[in-house]
Formats: structure tokens, C-alpha cells, sequence
């Protein structure tokens, strides 16, 4: 009988511990994955096992099952053999003349592991979903910056001309209107290239005549407009990073897709970690993604667990009545559960899934149309001071990329916040900017980009929350928000002159 | 106050007891820690807010197995704070086999100390397929295990069935919180200590007030047997 041995660096063939021959690998730490695949790269192994026409023991499963398919006399080698070579590798590697001695041999293993690791990282790295989650975040990011950024115009080109944030609530108009210039250069052209009606361009040149705003120096306006820019220029790239986010999720993840629609899919993916990690949570777990805090308080108080967590974003849910949310939540979380399975065998999109999810949501509506009671609250001691600290700790390395000024999905709720506030590590990122935050500007800001971006309301894109105002404001642009935010090429172009 | 060690040093800074290392590769940090220089000898600084080696180390460890020349499993090596402090003590004839299987963490990992520190092996794998592990070789003298896992102290247990020598001992970091939110973290401790009864003798046990709250510590001898 022989023996075959994969290691490291080669496969070994050997008889009464004597090495009968080697097979030393080019390229160890892919020939080596690849042979613990069961695919060797050549012939010569096989061809020689084929000559030697006799029983062989085997080191590796995928191999043995690969060398069967040859007709091969093969078998598994028992746990002593291997946990002895295991335990003698270096010298095995010396035998094989893979190594000139024992530190030769200990250094090329170190090597060894040096680059597959690196393989490893640089293979990941790779992969699309890890740039959607990227995408994702830095989607999120902009929007908070870019709401932050237009309330602060509001209120500076507000000084000049306070009437206008009543009539403009579109972000991208208002910015461009102050690109034209002071209150005296804005004509109905201005308006009209902004893309408002004809109603709106009469209703503000009066208003315009009449203001009751003070006067703008040269060097304000130049600083008012390039922050206005900055906003149309971060516009045009966040729109350009959600059709971006569009298309890579119908790629990747087109049955995620389907069932919770693009963004949050991605968002959904973006706290599982990785399309593959999705595919191993069950559906209950899907369910409260992004409402981690409120599942430990539950866990530990004995409250009601949260129904849903990024899942409150989806339009079904979202649109339900709040004693069906829970349910909606559920059944669109045991669909999404199969179809990131059948994401990752790339199996493409499979209809059946939307279709039954979309029975269930309408079973749901008929069956739960009255609102039901909500049981009492149970209270019940806990424990409230473990658990928190670390949990940070942990994801320090990961939470540096999305830290910083946007929302993430895991930020807790303010009342928690505020509860937790000093049992913050002291350097964190977050707590620096608190801190050194004017206390009352920084509250106003939040309150306002607030609106949008409670972790337990909706997302709602750019548009939406622009129609949104526009709807409780009454006096919204009958074109609506989509056409300027799609913008077009010539007004680009126009305020393109304007750039420094 | 300076006592001594050959495997770590207190030092008086600042009028501050401080734990350090000596620095295995000079002029190299890991984490932002500092460096500090007596006798031409350059040590850098274990701070035990960031590690939980060094947390134990100040709250005070019965046992301390590991010197020069001891070969370590490390499982969760995450971006490598306390690995690399390992590194530092077990020195030219020692190894640490650092077992991490997130590569993002992986990554800064590699670059920040197991690309400088040659008695560092990276192995890049799920934990809870300890057979599958490449680059390991013969057995080892102690397993540090900190994967924050639920089923961690399982995860540490088949590590060492496979790599830990008769005698050797095992480090087990249990994250309180992460086993069952419901539990109090001495419950916690206890109920995984339990699990350890078989093939352990437990050594001591502590939890790593007040310089981490969701942490205890467990430190067991191991006796292999069927
Ligand atoms: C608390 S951190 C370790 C911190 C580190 N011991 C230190 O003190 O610097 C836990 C690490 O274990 C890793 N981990 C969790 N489960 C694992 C598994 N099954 N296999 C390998 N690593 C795992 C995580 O990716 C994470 O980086």
C-alpha cells in the first residue's frame, strides 16, 4: 500500500515512510486549494499512481473521490495517519526534498500561509456585493451630508431672502436658484431653467420684489454659492450611486432584489455582510436586521421583541396598517431568506418567489383588516450594564468605514443615546464631534435631516422625502422633485461656467 | 516598582504602573501604543483596556504559561493587538498560529503584524474546522480563544482536541453577552466553565472589571484523554 499526501507545498507519494516520489507544487497556495478541491493541475500525479498499480491510502477527501473517478484503488487514510503527518509535517516536507531542513521547511510553511491569506483577502475584496455595501453606505452617507448642507443654505441665503425657503422645497432648486446670484439678479429665466412652472416663476418674481431680507456682500454670496454647488455636484453623484446600486443588485442579487426592492436589499445585504452571510440567516433573523438594540433590550426585559427592523423601509410594510406590519414584515423576510439562497447559486431571477410573496401580502390584508389589541408590556428586571460596550469594540475596524457624519443603521435610537452617552469610549469618533459641536446648532441640524433618517422610519430616497415636503407643505412644484434631481445636461452646463 | 520578567515587564510611567512587551520588531507598533526605551531595550506598552491578555495580567493571573520558545493557538486574532504582544513574548523559537476567518479584519492584520513578524503563522479560517487548518504543525503549548462566538467554549474545546499537548492550557475569553443576553456574566462564566469539566482542570477564573465589562476570563489545564 501507499500512501498520498497533500501538504502544503506538494503532494507526496510514499511507501513505508519512504518517499517513493514528490510532486512539489509551482504556485502552493493555489495548486494547494485546488488539489483540496480534487483538481490537480496536471496529469503526472495520476499518471504515476496509474503506473505504481497498486492500493493507495489518501490524506483528502475531494481527492479521493477525484482519484475514484479514475479507477484508482483508493481509500481514506485513518485519523492516526493523518494527525502523524500532521504532527511531523516540517520533517515530511524536509523527506520530500519540498525543504532543505526544518527551519527551511517552517519558513516556507509561514510563507505559504503569508500568501494565501493575502489571496484570500484580495479574493474578497473582490467580490461585488462587498462594493454594493460600500455603495450603500456611502448612499446614505451623502444624503445625510447633503440635507445638512441645504439646511445650512436655507438659512444663510435666507438672511437675503427669507421668503424663498417657503416656496422652494426641492433641494436641487433651491440651490440652483442660488447659484444666479443675489436677489436682483434672479429672473424668470433663473426660475425657468431650475425647471419651475410657469405658475411658481410668477409667484416668486412678486415675492421677490417685496422680500423683506437684507443685503449680501460679494464675499458671503461667493461662499453661499460654493456650498450650493457642492450640494448640486453631491446631488448629481448620489443619484449617480443609486442607479449605480440599481443595477449591481439586479446583477448580483436580482431575487433580493425583487422581493425588497433595490435599496433595501442593499442595506439588507449591507448588515448581513456579505450576499453569501444572508443566504445563512434564517428568515427571523432578516426580519429584525437593523433593529439589533431593540431585540438584546427585549431579550434581556422581557419586552416585546421589535417586528421589523430595515424591513419598516419596504414599501409593503411601511404602507401596511401598523397591526399587519409585523406579519408583512414576516413573510417578506421568509421570501427574502429563499431568494438570497438562490442569489447565491446565481440561478437567476425566479419569479414564483414575488408572485407567492404577493398572495401572502394580500391573505394578510383580508384576514387582519381590524386593528388588534396590543397586549400589555411585561416588565421584568434586567441587566443593564453588560453587553454594550463591546459590542462597539467589535466592530470598531468595520465601523470605521461607515462611521462618521451618516446615519447608520445600527446608530441606537436618541433615547438610547442619550441613556448611554457616558459609557461611550471616550475617543470615539462619534462622541468627539458631539462634544465639540456647538451645543444648539448642532441640535437644529439634527432635528431637521432628523425627519428623514429616524432608524425606526422608513428611508425614504432623496425624492420622496422631497414630495413629502412638498405634500405637508401644500405648495409643492407640480413637477415634482424627479425631474430636477434626473436634471438636464444644458443647465448643468450653464452653471458648469460657474465652477472654479 | 520595576519588577521583572523575562516574558513581560511592569514599568512606572507618568507614576502609572504600566505593563510592556519587549518589541520584537524595533520601531514597529501595532495599535498606536507606545514605545519606551530602558536600557537600549525598546519595549512597547500593553494597554489593557485594548487587550484582554493584559486586562487578566493586571487584575492578576495565577498561572502564566506563556515564555520564550512556547508555540500558541491563537483563535480570533482579529486585527492583531494581543497577538502581537504574544509575539513579542514567545520571541524567535516561539510561534503563534493566529487563526482569524473575517478578512476585513484579516487584512490590517496582515499588514500591521503578521507580514513583520516572522514567528507569526496567519491562517485565514473558520475556527470551527480546526482539521482544516493549513500551516499548523505538531502541537502546542497553549490555545488563547476569543471568538465571541455562542458557541465558543465548543469551538475552543475541538481546538484543542486537535493541536493542544497533554498538560497544555487553555485561555478561554468568554464573551458574556454574546452566549445569552438574559444571563448575569458570572452565570454566564459558570455555565461554560461546565462545559470544560471533561478534559479540563480549571485553573481560575475572573471577569475583567473594571477594564471590560462583557468579559470574563477562564484559564484551564488540559488532560487529554479518550
Ligand atoms: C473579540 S475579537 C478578538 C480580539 C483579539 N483577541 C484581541 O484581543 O486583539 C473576536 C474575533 O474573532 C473572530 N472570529 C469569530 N468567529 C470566528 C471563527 N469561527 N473562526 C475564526 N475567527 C472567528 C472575529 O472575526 C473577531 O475578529
Amino acid at each position: 500500500m501507499y500512501f498520498v499526501i497533500v501538504t502544503e507545498l506538494g503532494i507526496v507519494v510514499s511507501q513505508n515512510n519512504t518517499v517513493s516520489k514528490s510532486f512539489a507544487f509551482d504556485n502552493p497556495a493555489s495548486e494547494f486549494v485546488e488539489a483540496k478541491k480534487g483538481n490537480l493541475k496536471n496529469n503526472s500525479v495520476i499518471n504515476y499512481l496509474r503506473e505504481l498499480n497498486a492500493g493507495f491510502f489518501i490524506s483528502d477527501d475531494a481527492l479521493l473521490k477525484a482519484l475514484k473517478k479514475e479507477s484508482l484503488d483508493v481509500q481514506i487514510m485513518d485519523e492516526k495517519q493523518m494527525d502523524e503527518i500532521q504532527a511531523n509535517k516540517p520533517q515530511v516536507l524536509v523527506d520530500a526534498g519540498f525543504a532543505k531542513n526544518i527551519g527551511d521547511a517552517m519558513s516556507k510553511l509561514r510563507d505559504f500561509a503569508l500568501s494565501l491569506s493575502a489571496s484570500r483577502v484580495t479574493e474578497v475584496s473582490q467580490s461585488p456585493d462587498l462594493h454594493i455595501i460600500q455603495a450603500i453606505n456611502a448612499l446614505d452617507e451623502m444624503d445625510v451630508m447633503i440635507n445638512g448642507l441645504s439646511s445650512r443654505l436655507r438659512e444663510w441665503y435666507g438672511l437675503h431672502f427669507p421668503e424663498l425657503d417657503n416656496i422652494i422645497d426641492s433641494i436641487n432648486g433651491y440651490a440652483q436658484i442660488v447659484m444666479a446670484g443675489n436677489r436682483s439678479s434672479l429672473s424668470d429665466k433663473v426660475y425657468q431653467d431650475a425647471g419651475f412652472p410657469d405658475s411658481k416663476v410668477q409667484m416668486l418674481s412678486v415675492i421677490q420684489q417685496k422680500s423683506k431680507g437684507g443685503d449680501i456682500s460679494q464675499e458671503n454670496l461667493a461662499i453661499v454659492q460654493s456650498i450650493a454647488r457642492q450640494i448640486l455636484d453631491m446631488a448629481k453623484a448620489r443619484n449617480a450611486i443609486e442607479s449605480h446600486i440599481e443595477s449591481q443588485m439586479n446583477v448580483i442579487a436580482p431575487n433580493v432584489a425583487a422581493i425588497l426592492g433595490t435599496a433595501v436589499g442593499a442595506r439588507i445585504l449591507a448588515k448581513a455582510g456579505s450576499i453569501k452571510k444572508l443566504a445563512t440567516l434564517p428568515a427571523s433573523t432578516i426580519q429584525v436586521l437593523g433593529a439589533e438594540k431593540a431585540l438584546f433590550r427585549a431579550l434581556k426585559t422581557g419586552t416585546q421583541p421589535p417586528k421589523h427592523g430595515i424591513l419598516f423601509q419596504h414599501p409593503i410594510v411601511h404602507a401596511a396598517p401598523r397591526w399587519q406590519r409585523g406579519k408583512m414584515a414576516r413573510a417578506i423576510a421568509s421570501k427574502a431568506a429563499i431568494a438570497a439562497r438562490v442569489d447565491v447559486y446565481g440561478a437567476g431571477l425566479n419569479q414564483t418567489l414575488l408572485d407567492k410573496l404577493n398572495v401572502r401580502v394580500t391573505e394578510i390584508g383580508e384576514k387582519y383588516k381590524e386593528p388588534t389589541e396590543r397586549p400589555p408590556q411585561p416588565q421584568r428586571e434586567g441587566h443593564h450594564d453588560f453587553g454594550r460596550r463591546d459590542d462597539r469594540r467589535d466592530r470598531r475596524p468595520r465601523d470605521r468605514d461607515s462611521r462618521g457624519f451618516g446615519r447608520s443603521d445600527d446608530r441606537p435610537r436618541d433615547s438610547f443615546r442619550n441613556r448611554n452617552r457616558d459609557d461611550r469610549p471616550r475617543d470615539s469618533f462619534r462622541n468627539r464631534n458631539r462634544d465639540d459641536r456647538p451645543r444648539d446648532s448642532f441640535r437644529d441640524r439634527d432635528d431637521r435631516s432628523r425627519q428623514g433618517f429616524r432608524d425606526d422610519k422608513p428611508h425614504q430616497s432623496f425624492r420622496d422625502r422631497d414630495s413629502r415636503r412638498d405634500g405637508f407643505r401644500s405648495r409643492g412644484e407640480s413637477d415634482g422633485p424627479r425631474r430636477e434631481f434626473r436634471g438636464d445636461s444644458g443647465k448643468r452646463k450653464k452653471f458648469g461656467k460657474r465652477r472654479f | 516598582m520595576e519588577s521583572e520578567d523575562s516574558d513581560f515587564i511592569w514599568l512606572r510611567l507618568d507614576g502609572q504602573k504600566r505593563l510592556a512587551t519587549e518589541n520584537y520588531v524595533e520601531g514597529n507598533t501595532v495599535y498606536g501604543e507606545k514605545l519606551y526605551k530602558k536600557s537600549k531595550i525598546e519595549y512597547r506598552i500593553w494597554d489593557p483596556f485594548r487587550s484582554k491578555l493584559a486586562a487578566a495580567l493586571y487584575i492578576g493571573l495565577d498561572v502564566f504559561p506563556i515564555t520564550h520558545g512556547t508555540k500558541v493557538l491563537y483563535l480570533g486574532a482579529s486585527t492583531g493587538t494581543t497577538v502581537s504582544h504574544i509575539s513579542d513574548i514567545v520571541g524567535y523559537n516561539g510561534i503563534v498560529f493566529a487563526v482569524e476567518h473575517a478578512s476585513r479584519v484579516a487584512r490590517d492584520f496582515l499588514d500591521r503584524v503578521a507580514n513583520f513578524r516572522k514567528n507569526v503563522v496567519p491562517i485565514l479560517q473558520d475556527a470551527r474546522h480546526p482539521k482544516q487548518y493549513f500551516s499548523v504543525y505538531g502541537k502546542v503549548d497553549v490555545v488563547y480563544s476569543d471568538i465571541a462566538q455562542p458557541d465558543q467554549t465548543e469551538i475552543a474545546i475541538t481546538n484543542c482536541q486537535a493541536y493542544l499537548k497533554d498538560g497544555g492550557y487553555l485561555f478561554l475569553v468568554i464573551k458574556t453577552r454574546s452566549i445569552d443576553v438574559t444571563q448575569s456574566p458570572k452565570n454566564v462564566i459558570q455555565s461554560e466553565m461546565k462545559k470544560l469539566q471533561n478534559n479540563f482542570e480549571i485553573i481560575q477564573d475572573m471577569t475583567l472589571e473594571p477594564y471590560d465589562k462583557d468579559h470574563g476570563l477562564v484559564v484551564a489545564k488540559y488532560h487529554a484523554k479518550g
